[in-house]
């Protein structure tokens, strides 16, 4: 068990880094979105023009999204959908020995999220927790880190937790990215098997165009940056705390890098569109989608839709289409296609089976944790 | 591809009604001209002339001509 089962092909002439595991087996998805759903219509009409955000939908495929309230946050969510996730598959605690969270919205600028996902799921000491700060990618990059920790280790079971609340880094009226987010989280539990699963992975980063996406403040560098918003180049007003996006550059990149991976993926897994049931993408927008879907010569019925409900979800977009489209359904076992694009830029495909049974549907709350304030005493 | 192929594709991107556009069209007059019309002139680019069109080059265009030379 363990190394034996690991094979990391990253030799061939093709560049992708590649990486295939049999042992770890996707067993478990839920998802949870806050009870608020926002109609973009009613409320962007009085700020951009009713004709404006309807060609925002249209374009875009978003039409509502659900935000948070102010004191819930992306971990709230993930705790809510690892709680159930739990309970549906009955599974012990004390099995769970890691617990990584993917998040660009985390609670606290220290400690990580996870460490206090770990004490609020009761997990055992024995027990790995750290944050992955990734986005659009995360949900990809989260299955290949905790599965090789699971396949070079003699950990059970991991609970993958990704979720972001970016609507509250977005300014108020920013026309680039307001109405284009939503708020979720997600569990998705992983096992060691028996059986021969395999998960096949491929991954990318570009560095160099790190400042595509970005909120420029509030950690430690541009820490001197003045609060107040101004007016920007694009025409939005923001300040360096508020979520950037140069829409037209992240635009080029996914209709070329993110086509290219996965066509790419697909000579390597030796697979074409007809051998997958469904493609699961992050749900950027589906303008995006379409061309991706266009360029890869995939169908658009098999392309799984989620966004115009709610919205681009940031790293929880992979998990929520699937809960969305298969929760407490069963469509028996489906081959799936995942990729995920965006801030970074960094990009990875997964294909994995997964049996569809053990996706939940999605849950609405606005709990959040009460106990998250330090006293002065 | 003549001349008025390709202005005919620009107005089915900003989906303006056939013939609305010339080459000596200034895009600052135009409503449609937005960045939704932007995204889709990214895509008809690369689809139709192969060519990669970056934020930046598409600042640069004044006019329905500018957009014309670059598709050459």
């Amino acid at each position: 068990m363990g190394l034996d089962n690991f094979v990391l092909l990253s030799r061939g002439r093709r560049v992708v880094l590649y990486f295939q595991l049999l042992i770890i087996s996707k067993s478990g998805i839920a998802c949870a979105v806050p009870s608020t759903k926002e109609i973009l219509i009613e409320k962007y009409a009085d700020v951009f023009g009713e004709e404006n955000v309807k060609k925002f939908s249209k374009m875009t495929g978003i039409f509502s999204r659900y935000t948070t309230i102010q004191e819930q946050t992306a971990s709230d969510l993930s705790y809510e959908a690892a709680k159930h996730l739990i309970n549906k598959k009955n599974i012990q605690l004390a099995t769970i020995g890691a617990i990584v969270f993917v998040t660009q919205t985390p609670d606290y600028r220290l400690p990580s999220s996870a460490c206090v996902l770990h004490k609020r799921l009761n997990l055992s000491k024995d027990c790995m927790a750290f944050d992955v700060n990734l986005g659009c990618s995360g949900y990809v990059y989260g299955l290949q880190i905790l599965s090789s920790l699971m396949a070079s280790s003699n950990i059970e079971r991991g609970l993958l937790l990704a979720g972001d609340t970016l609507t509250k880094s977005c300014a108020p009226k920013d026309s680039s990215s307001c109405m284009l987010f939503g708020d979720a989280g997600s569990a998705t539990l992983l096992e060691r098997t028996d059986e021969k699963r395999c998960i096949q992975m491929g991954f990318r980063t570009d560095g160099n165009r790190f400042k595509a996406i970005i909120i420029p403040a509030g950690a430690y560098r541009n820490s001197d940056s003045p609060h107040e918003r101004v007016l920007w180049g694009d025409g939005n007003v923001r300040s360096d705390y508020d979520l950037y996006m140069n829409g037209t550059d992240v635009f080029t990149f996914t209709i070329t890098e993110v086509p290219l991976l996965i066509s790419e993926f697909m000579d390597k897994t030796n697979t074409k569109p007809d051998n997958y049931d469904s493609f699961v993408m992050h749900q950027a927008n589906l303008f995006i989608l379409k061309q991706v879907a266009k360029r890869c010569k995939i169908s658009m019925d098999k392309m799984l839709i989620s966004m115009d409900r709610y919205g681009n979800t940031s790293v929880t977009s992979i998990p929520l289409t699937m809960a969305d489209k298969y929760g407490d359904n069963n469509y028996g076992s489906s081959k799936m296609l995942m990729s995920g694009f965006g801030i970074g830029l960094s990009w990875g495909a997964v294909s994995a089976e997964v049996d569809t049974r053990d996706i939940y549907s999605i849950l609405e709350t606005d709990s959040f944790f009460k106990e998250g304030s330090v006293s002065r005493d | 591809m003549t001349t008025q192929e390709k202005l005919a594709m620009l107005e089915e991107i900003m989906e303006l009604e056939s013939g609305s556009l010339n080459a000596g069209t200034k895009l600052e007059d135009l409503e449609e001209w937005n960045s939704m019309a932007a995204l889709a002139l990214i895509a008809l680019m690369d689809e139709e002339f192969n060519k990669i069109l970056t934020g930046k080059q598409i600042k640069e265009f004044k006019t329905v001509q500018d957009i014309l030379d670059f598709m050459e």
